[in-house]
């Protein structure tokens, strides 16, 4: 019992690097339609940001000099993805577009820091385990869980409590109509589009010494975001918190559960929320029009 | 905001797979360099050799390496292997055999090399036999290491001059068994590599005494996080581990084994690419104490091994890797072949093949056996700190 309660608590670590990662995904798909296929591959430079700040035995200072520096990054590149992708409205030509900058993006890291695999250590001072239920755990991963929480409540305030937040679920629900209260929308999409990615990067920074750094992990992190999408609901907050805290339980728990069906019991997740609630388990609310 | 539908998702996969379809395609042909159409296969004149690596992809380290390894044997000797002038063709590999062996054909039917060299892929390699078998051109292979390729499927014209999974493996099984007091955890990744490379360690490990207390496979490629296999490990109450992973799982592995307490009390063995080159540059000084079992090590003490060491450390501007010793012995084998070759048709160089004899390599010396396979000696190798980096400290000899 107390093995998969380990398990349970490694689920919410890797939930909550996926909550931060899902969100800016969902949020630019759920309002502007746009589905930024480069997501992954902004994870990963906030991914190697952390690879070049953070060095072996490197302080808590460096590390957030890194979280810093990967956000402004993101952000930068989320500006210059929803600049470029408000060129055109065809669904299609947008993901292919997004594709495209990803893989351009993760080429030039590949240039930048080789096709090896690099690692990221946790800082000095949370680098060590502490016991949970008999098992060394690594402390790490329990500042990851605190993080989460922080992220989740500071969102929920944001989004649902907060004037700001109201545009932005207005937007979601209605474009135009906000359009036509006299909001500036596209203003408020840069916005998003750029705290997601900001946030995605951040993510790469802090999923480092967990997940380290090295080509084709866009690809990997991309994936299972858009699955945490698709089961929480598009352009929902919940809906993102609730499918990266599934999805990480699904990964930690049911491997533990299921050895034999690791491989796909993320899939069989999906597969199943899509089969009983298509548009994900909590969706954004879309007003009355369908 | 309804509009955004499974559909469009539908769409956006289908539009996915085309634009990787499109890319698949042009990285076979990007990958290219060398000139074509000089035909070259005059005896005596230049030799024209394709070297298939993978260039691209998640195995990009290895084949950087084993074409590192082979570029630098060919500055070493003037650019010539027997006497004659080579005109390398270099070729990406990819990832698997979509790309691989349409890539391997072009060099042989298009590029018209004499002798193709490479292959990491063990599904590749396996994939290429046929063709290689059918058009009397031989194939060098300098890393994949499933059994059958100098097994069940071996072929008079397929050589292989870096391991196979069972022989490495299996080396280490007597070594545990002997060292370790109790049972041994068996994980590795979930394909043909990792069931073979458990397989051949179980063999000789039971033969020796040793006593198996669970086995276990994960995704390939898929697995990132360890902790609910780590957990498992930890309740079947095993006295030590052996693993197989490469690239970024053995980095992942490695580290998580010793993040979640592991490393303190249960010993972790196995097959040397768990701790090789920069997976453990990477993995740091989370991999010490790791024992592993390996045809090279840079520690090795021998005058070839430090001269290679020197001379690759000035080219690559990193230490050698054993990826980078099999593409150099490759290139040191085609040498003594074309040196004893009579013309350069696929039976003259298979002929000569048979003759390299003994090749005085950075591993120690060592010759084809009676499949094609390299005979070698293995080493048993533990994870040391070295100043700030880890190095592989060659502890023993395995038989």
């Amino acid at each position: 019992m107390a093995t998969h309660l380990v398990s349970v608590l490694n689920g919410l670590a890797m939930g909550s690097l996926l909550f931060a990662i899902a969100l800016g995904l969902s949020l630019v798909f759920g309002m502007m339609d746009v589905l930024n296929l480069a997501h992954g591959a902004v994870y990963l430079v906030g991914a190697y940001v952390a690879v070049a700040l953070v060095t072996d035995g490197a302080g808590v200072a460096a590390f957030v000099l890194a979280v810093l520096a990967a956000a402004v990054a993101g952000a930068l590149l989320g500006g210059l993805l929803a600049a470029l992708t408000r060129a055109t409205t065809h669904h299609l030509d947008q993901a292919l577009l997004t594709l495209g900058v990803g893989l351009v993006v993760a080429e030039v890291l590949t240039l930048a820091f080789g096709t090896d695999v690099h690692s990221i250590s946790a800082p000095a001072p949370v680098g060590g385990g502490v016991t949970v239920l008999g098992e060394t755990y690594p402390v790490y991963r329990l500042l990851v869980i605190g993080f989460g929480v922080v992220l989740a409540v500071a969102v929920y305030v944001l989004v649902e409590r907060s004037p700001l937040g109201s545009v932005i679920r207005a937007t979601v629900a209605d474009r135009a109509m906000v359009a036509a209260l006299g909001v500036n929308t596209g203003r408020v999409l840069v916005g998003v589009f750029a705290a997601g990615a900001a946030l995605a990067a951040v993510g790469g920074v802090l999923a480092g010494p967990i997940l380290g750094a090295q080509p084709g992990l866009d690809e990997k992190v991309l994936l299972l975001a858009l699955v945490v999408v698709v089961i929480g609901g598009l352009g929902s907050v919940r809906g993102a918190l609730l499918g990266a805290v599934v999805i990480g339980q699904v990964q930690a728990l049911g491997t533990a559960l299921l050895p034999e069906y690791a491989s796909f019991l993320v899939f069989a997740a999906m597969a199943l929320v899509l089969l009983v609630r298509p548009a994900g388990l909590l969706p954004a609310r879309t007003g009355v029009h369908a | 905001m309804g509009a955004v539908s499974l559909f469009s998702l539908t769409r956006t996969i289908a539009g996915l797979a085309v634009g990787a379809l499109v890319l698949s395609g042009c990285g076979s042909s990007l990958g290219e360099s060398g000139q074509s159409g000089s035909g070259g296969t005059q005896s005596g004149g230049a030799v024209k050799l394709g070297l298939l690596v993978p260039l691209s992809g998640v195995y990009a380290p290895v084949g950087e390496d084993i074409k590192a390894g082979f570029e630098l044997y060919l500055d070493q000797h003037d650019g010539k292997l027997g006497g004659r002038d080579v005109d390398l063709v270099t070729t990406d590999e990819g990832e698997g055999p979509q790309t691989g062996v349409p890539a391997a054909q072009k060099l042989v039917t298009q590029d018209q090399v004499a002798a193709v060299a490479g292959v990491v892929n063990s599904a590749t390699a396996l994939g290429l036999r046929d063709f290689f078998d059918e058009s009397k051109k031989p194939l060098l292979i300098a890393n994949a290491g499933a059994d059958d390729i100098t097994g069940a499927r071996k072929s008079e014209y397929v050589w292989r001059t870096s391991f196979s999974n069972g022989q490495v493996s299996g080396a280490l099984g007597p070594a545990v068994a002997e060292e370790v007091k109790g049972s041994v955890y068996l994980i590795a990744a979930d394909y043909a590599a990792g069931k073979e490379m458990v397989a051949g360690f179980r063999k000789s490990f039971e033969a020796a005494g040793g006593k198996v207390a669970g086995e276990k496979y994960t995704p390939f490629g898929k697995t990132q996080d360890f902790q609910p296999y780590l957990s498992a490990i930890r309740k079947s109450g095993a006295d030590a581990v052996y693993a197989f992973y490469a690239g970024a799982e053995a980095v992942n592995f490695v580290k998580q084994y010793q993040q979640f307490g592991l490393a303190e009390k249960t010993p972790l063995y196995g097959t040397g690419f768990l701790t090789e080159g920069g997976v453990l540059a990477a993995q740091g000084k989370a991999a010490v104490g790791v024992k592993t079992s390996l045809h090279y090590s840079t520690e090795l003490d021998g005058a070839v091994n430090k001269e290679f060491m020197a001379a690759y450390q000035e080219k690559a501007k990193k230490p050698p890797t054993v990826y980078a010793v099999q593409g150099y012995d490759t290139a040191a084998v085609l040498d003594k072949a074309l040196a004893e070759a009579d013309g350069d048709s696929g039976d003259a160089l298979v002929k000569a093949l048979g003759k390299v004899g003994p090749v005085d390599s950075p591993r120690g010396s060592w010759k084809f056996d009676a499949d094609h396979n390299a005979e070698q000696t293995f080493y048993l190798r533990e994870v040391r700190a070295d100043g700030k980096t880890a190095v592989n400290a060659v502890v023993d000899e395995l038989d």
